[in-house]
C-alpha cells in the first residue's frame, strides 16, 4: 500500500501535468475553432443589418470588427490583443493610435457585434441562470433515476422493471422541443388552479414579475423546464445504472458476501451500488459541462435566459467573439471534466492509481 | 466505503442545496438601472409612479434588443425598445405618411426650408425644433442634441452609417431650436434621414461621445424623451418601462407600465396571447394569424400597406460568374425564358394552399402610396408558357420531362433546362413550401428545379467569404425584399442599377443590365413629385417587360394584440410601439 502522502503527491503529479496538456490542447482547440468559425460560410456581415448592407456600411463594420485584417492577424488580435502595436482606426490607411484589444490571453474577450458589450458581460449574466437550471435538473435526475435503476435491476422482468425499461425508451425517444411544449399546454393553457382561476404553471421565464420575491413562485417556473430536462436523463442513468447493476449481481464475491451472511441490502447498497456507480461517475463527468453550457431548446421553450441561447443566437448571427468565447469556456469545462473523471475514478475504484 | 458514502452525499447535498439557494435568491437579478451619469447629469423625473396595473401592458419578443440604437444591428427589437424612449425629428404612419415629431413642422420647399442651389444640383434643409420637449431630466432638446448625433454618427472610427448620410455635406446649428442640413446632392429622403423607424436624437448631455456612437453606455441605458422610461433590463427575461413624467404631450400616454418580456418560441408567445398573459406579440406569422382569427382575447393586427414582397431573382449571367455581357447566363438570360417563368406561377394558389389567402398578390416594385404604377397583372397560363419555351428552341426531345436546348440562342444544343432553385432557412416551413411548389409548377412546364435551402448569412454574405449572391453563384433565388419607409430612390439604384451590378456593390446581384434605366434612376433624384412618380413608373414598366425579377406576393405584417387594447396599429413602416402613446387602455 502506498503511504497517504506519496498518493497525494502522485495525485498533485497528475493534475499538474493534466493541466498543463489541457492547456496546450486548449490552444490547439482555439486555433481549430477559431479557423473554423471563421472559415465557415456565412459571415457576420451578412447577418448584421438584415438582407441589405451598403458598401460604405460594409467598410465601417469591417473595420470595427478588425474583420478588415487577415485571418491569422484576427487571431493574433483575438488571443494577445492589439493594444501593443498601432492600427488604423479611421480607414485612412495610416496606422495613427495603438489599438484598444487586451486579447483573451490577458482576459479580454472581446466585444459582441451584436450587443456591443464585453463578452464576459454577456456570459456573466447567462451563466448564473444556466447552473441554477441545469444543476437542478441533473440533481433530480439522479434522485429519480438512481433508483429506479436499483430497484429495475434487483426487481428484473417485474411489473415495474417492465414499466421502467418503457419508461427509460420513451424518454430517451421524445424530444424535448415537443415534450416541452406539450407541458405548457396542459400545465399552463389547460390546468387552471381551483382557487385563483390562474393557470396551474407558468409558461416560461424565471419568476414572475406581479409579484415580489416567492419561494414557491422559483419553484413553479423550475418545474417544467425541470420536468422536460430530467426525463431524458432519468431514462438515460436509470437505465445504464440497471445494466451496470445486472452484471454485477450475479459475480462471485457478491455470493461470497451473501454465504457470509451479509444481508441483502447491505449486499445490494454497499458492495454491488459502490462498483456499479463507477461507470456511472464517467457519465456524470461527461454531461457535467451541461450544467454550464445550458440546454438550447430547453431554454427558448421555456423563455430561460441561459447560455444555451446565447450560444445558438451567437452561431446564427455570426457573433464570432461571443461564438468564441462559449465555445472556448465549453471545451475548457469539458475538459476539467474528464479530468474530474479521472480523479473521481481512482477515488472509487483502488484498481486505479496514477504511477 | 461508508467514509466514501457519506462523502458523496455530503458533497451532493452540498451542491444541492447552493444550487436551490442560487435559484432562490432573492436579489433581482442584473439590473441596468436607470442611468445614473457620471460625470454627466443626474436624471431626475424618473422616480417610479404608483402603477395602475391594470393599465400595464406586456409586449412577448423573440430576442433581446442589441440596444436602444437600431444603427448598432437593426434586429427591429431595438427599434420596437426605441419607439418606447427615444424620439427622432420626424416618423412615418402606417400609411406611408411623415408626420413630425421632435419637427416643429416639415421643412418643405413651398415653407422655404427647402432651397435648392441655382443649378439645382445641391440643397439645403432647415429644420426647426418643438420647444417644449425635455429628456427625463428635464433638459430641454435643442438643436445642440441633433449636431451631436450627426457628429456621433459620421465620426469615421466609432461611427456608423445612415441612409443618405453620404450626401450630407454638413450639419450647422441656427440657433437654439433649428438647425440646417446641407446636402451634396438632390436628397428626397430628406424628410426621414433624422428620423423614422432607425435614427433617433440622442442627448448630448448624457452621451459620451468618446465611446462611439454604437458603443456608448447611453445605447443601452437611455435618457429618455419619449414616452416611457426604462426602468429595469434583466437580460434574456424583460424589460420594464413606466411612464414618463416629463413626456412632452399632456395626459399621454395612458397606459402606465410597458413590460416586454423575451419568450423566444412563437408557440409559447402565441398560447400566452389567447391566455391573456401577453398584450402584443410582434411580427407573428401566417400560421398564427389564422389561429387568432375567431379569438375572443387576441386580436390581430394588420398594416394597411405591406413591404416584403417574395420574388424570384433570375441571374441573367452565368452560374459562378457576374457580368451577364461576357458570360451570359444559358438559360435565364433569354427573356421569354423569363416570361415563361412568370406565367407558369400561379401566386393564387400558393396564396391559398400555404398562406392561408392572407398574402396579396404583387407583381410590381411600385404597388404602394405614394407611388402606385399601373402595371397590368401576369396571366397565369402555364399552356402559353410551354409555347413560348417551343418557340424559344427549348424542347423535350428525349421525352424525360425536361426540356434540352433545340434550337436556342442562349445555350449549346442539347442543353438541359434545369437549374438549382435557392431560399433561405430563417424564414421557416411557408417559405420552403411555397418553393417546392414553384419547382413543381416549373416542372409542369418542363424546367427542372432542384431546390436547396441555406442561411441567410449564406446567401447574403459578402463575394469574398463566397456568398452565393454576391459571387453570382446561383440560378433562381427566392426570398423576400422591399424599400423601407415611403422614399425608393436609393433602393432603386441599389437593386436595378448597373453600377450595383459588381460584387458587393449593391443588390443587383441578378445582373439586369440596362442603361435606360440607369437613367431614370438619375432621373429620380429630384424633388419634383411629378417626376418622380413619372420615372419609378417607367422602371416599373421595363421590369415588367424585361423580367429580371418576379413579383409574386407580399406577406402580411401583423401584430397579435390584446382585446382590452385599442389604438394598436401595425405599420410596416416602423414598429408597432410607432402610436403606444395614443394606446388606450378598455
Amino acid at each position: 500500500m502506498l503511504s497517504v502522502a506519496k498518493q497525494i503527491f502522485l495525485l498533485a503529479t497528475y493534475i499538474i501535468r493534466r493541466i498543463i496538456q489541457t492547456i496546450g490542447l486548449l490552444f490547439l482547440l482555439s486555433i481549430i475553432l477559431f479557423a473554423l468559425v471563421n472559415i465557415a460560410p456565412g459571415g457576420p456581415l451578412s447577418a448584421y443589418g438584415g438582407k441589405r448592407i451598403r458598401p460604405e456600411r460594409i467598410e465601417l463594420i469591417k473595420r470595427q470588427f478588425g474583420l478588415d485584417q487577415p485571418l491569422p492577424v484576427q487571431y493574433v488580435y483575438w488571443l494577445a490583443g492589439n493594444d501593443w502595436m498601432q492600427v488604423d482606426s479611421d480607414g485612412d490607411g495610416i496606422k495613427d493610435s495603438p489599438g484598444s484589444r487586451k486579447g483573451i490571453l490577458r482576459g479580454d474577450f472581446g466585444f459582441s457585434y451584436r450587443t456591443r458589450q464585453p463578452v464576459l458581460e454577456e456570459i456573466g449574466s447567462r451563466l448564473p441562470n444556466t447552473i441554477t437550471l441545469m444543476g437542478i435538473t441533473m440533481i433530480v435526475a439522479l434522485v429519480i433515476a438512481i433508483p429506479i435503476g436499483i430497484f429495475s435491476a434487483i426487481k428484473q422482468y417485474s411489473v415495474f422493471d417492465f414499466f421502467a425499461t418503457t419508461f427509460s425508451f420513451a424518454g430517451q425517444a421524445i424530444p424535448e422541443f415537443w415534450l416541452g411544449l406539450l407541458l405548457i399546454l396542459i400545465f399552463y393553457a389547460w390546468l387552471k388552479n381551483p382557487v385563483t382561476g390562474e393557470p396551474l404553471l407558468p409558461p416560461g421565464g424565471m419568476y414572475s414579475l406581479e409579484s415580489g420575491f416567492s419561494l414557491a413562485d422559483r419553484i413553479s417556473h423550475l418545474v417544467l423546464p425541470v420536468l422536460t430536462g430530467a426525463l431524458g436523463w432519468i431514462a438515460w442513468y436509470s437505465r445504464f445504472l440497471r445494466s451496470s447493476l445486472l452484471d454485477i449481481l450475479p459475480q462471485n464475491y457478491l455470493r461470497s458476501a451473501r454465504a457470509r451472511g451479509l444481508s441483502e441490502r447491505r449486499v445490494i447498497y454497499k458492495h454491488a451500488l459502490s462498483n456499479a456507480m463507477i461507470p456511472i461517475v464517467t457519465l456524470l463527468a461527461l454531461d457535467l459541462p451541461y450544467i454550464f453550457t445550458g440546454a438550447v431548446l430547453i431554454e427558448t421553450i421555456f423563455a430561460w435566459p441561459g447560455m444555451g441561447r446565447l450560444y445558438y443566437q451567437a452561431a446564427v448571427e455570426r457573433d464570432y467573439p461571443l461564438l468564441m468565447a462559449v465555445l472556448i469556456i465549453g471545451a475548457a469545462f469539458i475538459i476539467l471534466s474528464n479530468l474530474l473523471a479521472d480523479i473521481l475514478y481512482a477515488y472509487l475504484d483502488p484498481r486505479v492509481r496514477y504511477e | 466505503m461508508f467514509t466514501k458514502s457519506r462523502m458523496l452525499l455530503s458533497v451532493s447535498l452540498i451542491v444541492m442545496t447552493s444550487l436551490i439557494l442560487a435559484a432562490c435568491r432573492s436579489s433581482v437579478p442584473t439590473q441596468n438601472s436607470i442611468p445614473s451619469a457620471e460625470p454627466l447629469n443626474e436624471p431626475t423625473g424618473v422616480a417610479v409612479p404608483d402603477i395602475d396595473i391594470n393599465k400595464s401592458v406586456t409586449i412577448v419578443i423573440a430576442e433581446d434588443p442589441p440596444s436602444f440604437n437600431p444603427m448598432v444591428a437593426d434586429s427591429g427589437y431595438d427599434a420596437l425598445v426605441m419607439e418606447l424612449v427615444m424620439l427622432g425629428m420626424t416618423d412615418v404612419d402606417p400609411n406611408g405618411n411623415v408626420f413630425a415629431e421632435l419637427a416643429a413642422e416639415l421643412p418643405s420647399a413651398e415653407n422655404g426650408s427647402v432651397i435648392l442651389s441655382d443649378d439645382e444640383s445641391t440643397m439645403s434643409v432647415t429644420w426647426k425644433m418643438r420647444e417644449d420637449v425635455q429628456w427625463q431630466d428635464g433638459t430641454p432638446v435643442t438643436a445642440d442634441d441633433v449636431l451631436f448625433t450627426w457628429n456621433a454618427i459620421s465620426d469615421p472610427t466609432n461611427g456608423s452609417w445612415i441612409p443618405g448620410s453620404d450626401y450630407i455635406e454638413s450639419v450647422e446649428k441656427v440657433d437654439t431650436y433649428s438647425f440646417t442640413v446641407n446636402y451634396n446632392t438632390i436628397y428626397p429622403g430628406y424628410l426621414t434621414q433624422f428620423g423614422g423607424e432607425q435614427v433617433a436624437i440622442w442627448p448630448a448631455h448624457y452621451c459620451d461621445a468618446e465611446q462611439g456612437f454604437v458603443t456608448w453606455d447611453c445605447g443601452r441605458e437611455p435618457l429618455s424623451n419619449g414616452p416611457f422610461v426604462l426602468q429595469e433590463w434583466v437580460e434574456g427575461d424583460h424589460m420594464t418601462f413606466v411612464k414618463n413624467q416629463n413626456f412632452y404631450l399632456a395626459g399621454k400616454p395612458e397606459v402606465e407600465q410597458v413590460i416586454v418580456r423575451i419568450v423566444p418560441d412563437d408557440a409559447v408567445r402565441k398560447t400566452m396571447m389567447m391566455n391573456g398573459d401577453a398584450d402584443i406579440d410582434m411580427w407573428i406569422n401566417v400560421n398564427t394569424i389564422n389561429d387568432l382569427k375567431d379569438n375572443p382575447t387576441a386580436k390581430v393586427s394588420l398594416s394597411p400597406t405591406d413591404r416584403w414582397v417574395m420574388r424570384l431573382f433570375m441571374n441573367e449571367a452565368a452560374k459562378g460568374t457576374t457580368d451577364p455581357a461576357a458570360t451570359p447566363h444559358p438559360i435565364l438570360s433569354d427573356v421569354n425564358v423569363r416570361k415563361a417563368i412568370r406565367m407558369a406561377v400561379d401566386v393564387d394558389t400558393i396564396n391559398s394552399q400555404i398562406f392561408y389567402g392572407l398574402a396579396n398578390p404583387v407583381w410590381t416594385e411600385f404597388f404602394r402610396p405614394p407611388y402606385v404604377c399601373d402595371v397590368p397583372r401576369p396571366e397565369f397560363d402555364p399552356e402559353a408558357a410551354k409555347a413560348l419555351l417551343e418557340e424559344s428552341g427549348w424542347t423535350d426531345s428525349d421525352g424525360d420531362g425536361i426540356r434540352e436546348c433545340n434550337g436556342c440562342t442562349t445555350a449549346e444544343p442539347g442543353y438541359k433546362m434545369e437549374m438549382e432553385f435557392i431560399t433561405y432557412a430563417e424564414y421557416g416551413e411557408p417559405l420552403e413550401l411555397t418553393q417546392q411548389l414553384i419547382a413543381e409548377m416549373l416542372g409542369e412546364i418542363g424546367i427542372q428545379m432542384n431546390i436547396s435551402v441555406v442561411e441567410g448569412s449564406v446567401l447574403w454574405d459578402l463575394a469574398e467569404n463566397g456568398g452565393i449572391e454576391q459571387s453570382g453563384n446561383f440560378d433562381i433565388d427566392l426570398w423576400d425584399d422591399g424599400y423601407a419607409g415611403v422614399d425608393p430612390t436609393d433602393y432603386v439604384w441599389e437593386a436595378y442599377s448597373e453600377e450595383a451590378m459588381e460584387p458587393n456593390g449593391g443588390w443587383n446581384f441578378f445582373r439586369w443590365d440596362n442603361p435606360v434605366v440607369d437613367a431614370l434612376i438619375d432621373e429620380a433624384y429630384t424633388l419634383e413629385e411629378a417626376t418622380r412618380k413619372d420615372t419609378f413608373c417607367a422602371i416599373a414598366d421595363f421590369i415588367n417587360e424585361e423580367v429580371p425579377i418576379i413579383h409574386l406576393f407580399t406577406i402580411p405584417n401583423a401584430e397579435a394584440y390584446s382585446a382590452r387594447l385599442e389604438g394598436v396599429q401595425s405599420s410596416v413602416n416602423d414598429l408597432v410601439t410607432w402610436n403606444i402613446a395614443d394606446w388606450k387602455i378598455k
